[in-house]
């Protein structure tokens, strides 16, 4: 039974409307992880996929109460839970 | 009294600083307004406070992030106010929990206080400020409430003064206690911590401080960077469950609009459609207006200022300098200040309201494809007011190379200067389709843009990483105050420009061209020193004019002066040309008779691709970071210009030719 908590999936991976618990950011740039850290990205957070730009990037997401746009390369990179 | 303005960016921090100082420093709705720090005075000039570019952290991650640690560190304020936007708290506090590490004094203002019960925001200050041993002043910045209560306590110095917080878990914070034992400097905490986080710029002082971070990455399972950004993340989340509670969250109407405005199918024609609107009403129809102004207006003061000087009995060269120099000079600029005055009000409608991050937003794969970030778009609608606002706010900009890139093609959008000359033409030359023609330079722009930044990613840039992380705004309906103030400075800014460049330039062509070389007054035009060298430049004009015009050829060149003289130029050398009584035609002179459709087209193409002026030169230069790229660049702006307006002279000509 508990197998479906344990499933993973890129934050990319998420539809619009849909949240996630993150769980890491794996290795992308160094300045990169740590500018997503800084803005909020942080283990145990939950992030939501509010919009997807028109021509499918960048993604626009609510973290801790704001909207913040990533690009889907950097978000492939952060490891969430669904919820 | 030194003290420093510290936030998140679009806080609100400059908008503060006004309502402070009584400044007027520029603001917007769109991370990345402040640039450059500004200095102003409060408390009659006792205390001196500096806005500076708004951080997300300590840790140096933008231009302006390093300019602002390097200002907190070095020049060692007395005071930081810490602004801070109740309506993301969290983010606005992870900011604060670094600045508690400095040693420096704080204040927290908390900012847009009146927005609080429609947001459904209440906070217990108090018990905020105790959880933050920082003294805290609700404030509204924009409608300038709580700043009474706020420079009172910085004048009574009755803030709560520096001491240092355990915010981390005991395991962490004992090793940062560890490391504060061995630094003997100031801020010794900030350090100590840096040096943990193996920050790039603070060097380790012969300290192991590997032997510390090993056994934390174990025993966390995770890289230190995460344990200390989650350590402050878990305080401020301690912090803000015991003192604040929101009851909804989002912001209704942001919500809403982007549906529209973010739609996958609407958000682009809609943003064509905004774009297309801006310029044809204020290029277009204003534009084709104002021409008619030039020919009608200036001509009539110009020559009834001719005859009342000699009525008076001044000497013909005299009435001929003011005439035929200074008014028709300029004159011929100061015409398309009406034009400008919609222009700029449309651009600062576009900051102001919070669209142009949106449009940043879903431009950005279409951008990133040709070498540039989403975020280029901000210079290049800051752009097409003027280039130089418009270069310095490629910082805001992630990637080196698409800084870069961006930095180079920012002068290509038709900024206000050159608007007169597009619009003079464009009005001429296409009296029926001026609007058309007009807005096909800003395509063609566009296109030249899209096309040098993808050859420029090809051959020139190795390739540095890029990334586009921004904050989007909610939506705010423009302050009417602050959008007749932005207005008002860039048209009084083009009107001083005018009456000084411009009218000493026009000057300088009146002599030149009323001259000859033996200083013989009276001559033909064709017999003036102007002439001479003019004629000297014709020949490499040729290929885009058709034309061995001298007239067009020092005109064109006097654009590196300011774009706008190279109408002042014309409209100088065409009316001394003509017979006085047709007064100041530009155009119509029979100097540039030779100019065709194809002709004309070309030489709008040449003024808006070549070097630009030397103001954004300047900037260039600045912010490219050495006189190497900024020759570059002008190379490759003036080869593509000169290239191109020749294949446009030489296509149009063959094709009317078949026609």
């Amino acid at each position: 039974m508990p197998t479906c908590d344990l499933q993973t999936l890129s934050l990319d991976q998420l539809k619009t409307g849909q949240k996630g618990r993150v769980i890491k950011i794996e290795s992308t740039s160094k300045e990169i992880k740590r500018r997503l850290l800084d803005m909020g990205i942080t283990p145990g957070v939950v992030v939501e996929i509010k919009h997807i730009a028109p021509l499918g990037d960048p993604y626009d997401i609510k973290v801790r109460d704001y909207d913040l746009c990533v690009r889907k390369a950097d978000l492939s990179f952060i490891e969430v839970h669904p919820l | 009294m030194r003290i420093a303005l510290i936030g998140n960016q679009n806080s609100g921090k400059t908008t503060l600083f006004n309502a402070l100082t009584g400044a007027n420093q520029k603001i917007g709705n769109w991370p990345g307004v402040t640039i450059e720090q500004k200095v102003g005075y409060i408390s009659n000039g006792t205390h001196e406070i500096i806005d500076l570019p708004g951080i997300y952290s300590l840790s140096p991650y933008t231009l302006e992030e390093a300019l602002s640690r390097a200002f907190l560190i070095q020049e060692k304020p007395d005071l930081i106010i810490n602004i801070i936007d109740a309506t993301s708290i969290e983010r606005s506090l992870y900011l604060t929990t670094q600045l508690m590490e400095l040693n420096i004094d704080m204040v927290i203002a908390l900012n847009m206080a009146d927005m609080f019960d429609k947001k459904g925001i209440s906070i217990d200050i108090k018990a905020l400020s105790k959880q933050l041993q920082t003294t805290i002043v609700k404030i509204s910045a924009l409608k300038r409430s709580g700043l009474k209560e706020l420079v009172d306590i910085i004048e009574s110095q009755t803030y709560i003064k520096h001491q240092t917080q355990s915010i981390f878990r005991p395991n962490v914070e004992k090793i940062i206690g560890h490391l504060v034992s061995q630094i003997h400097q100031d801020h010794a905490r900030f350090i100590a911590i840096k040096l943990l986080e193996k920050d790039p710029i603070i060097e380790s002082v012969g300290l192991d401080i590997d032997k510390w971070i090993k056994p934390l990455e174990q025993s966390y399972q995770q890289d230190i960077e995460t344990i200390i950004a989650s350590g402050r993340y878990d305080y401020i989340e301690k912090v803000k469950s015991q003192t604040f509670v929101r009851l909804h969250h989002g912001d209704h109407t942001t919500e809403l609009l982007d549906k529209i405005f973010l739609n996958k199918w609407l958000a682009l024609p809609i943003f064509a459609l905004i774009m297309f609107l801006i310029y044809y009403i204020s290029v277009g129809v204003i534009g084709s207006l104002t021409v008619d102004f030039i020919d009608g207006n200036v001509s009539a003061l110009s020559s009834w200022m001719f005859d009342w000087l000699r009525n008076i009995g001044a000497s013909e060269w005299s009435a001929s300098l003011v005439a035929d120099g200074m008014i028709a000079g300029v004159g011929a600029v100061l015409n398309f200040v009406p034009q400008l005055i919609l222009l700029f009000i449309l651009i600062s409608l576009l900051e102001s309201t919070g669209y142009m991050t949106r449009i940043a937003f879903f431009l950005d794969r279409l951008f990133k494809k040709f070498g540039l970030s989403g975020k280029s778009l901000i210079p290049f609608i800051l752009g097409s007011g003027c280039s130089i606002p418009g270069i310095m706010a490629t910082r805001t900009i992630e990637g080196q190379d698409e800084r870069r890139i961006s930095i180079m093609v920012t002068p290509f959008i038709p900024c206000s200067a050159k608007l007169p000359i597009i619009a003079l033409f464009a009005g001429f030359f296409f009296p029926n389709y001026a609007g058309f023609v007009s807005f096909s330079l800003y395509v063609l722009s566009i296109l030249i843009i899209l096309l040098s930044a993808i050859i420029m990613k090809t051959f020139f840039f190795k390739g540095t990483p890029s990334a586009f992380i921004s904050e989007l705004p909610n939506y705010k309906l423009p302050n009417l105050r602050y959008t007749v103030r932005d207005v008002y400075d860039k048209i009084a800014e083009f009107i001083e420009k005018a009456g000084t460049i411009i009218l000493m330039s026009s000057i300088i062509i009146w002599l030149l061209t009323s001259f000859s070389i033996t200083l013989t007054y009276g001559v033909d035009v064709d017999e003036s020193i102007l002439a001479y060298i003019g004629r000297v430049f014709s020949y490499l004009f040729y290929p885009m004019l058709g034309d061995l015009s001298w007239a067009t050829s020092v005109s064109a060149i006097q654009g590196l002066v300011a774009k706008e003289q190279v109408v002042s130029s014309m409209a100088v050398i065409g009316g001394l040309s003509a017979d006085i009584t047709e007064g100041n035609v530009i155009l119509n002179a029979p100097i540039y008779a030779f100019f065709t459709p194809a002709s004309a087209y070309a030489f709008m193409t040449f003024n808006l691709f070549s070097a630009p002026c030397f103001g954004a030169i300047g900037a260039m230069r600045k912010e490219l970071g050495s006189a190497k790229k900024m020759w570059q660049a002008i190379l490759f702006q003036t080869g593509l210009a000169y290239v191109l307006s020749i294949v446009i002279y030489q296509t149009l000509t063959f094709i009317g030719g078949l026609l």
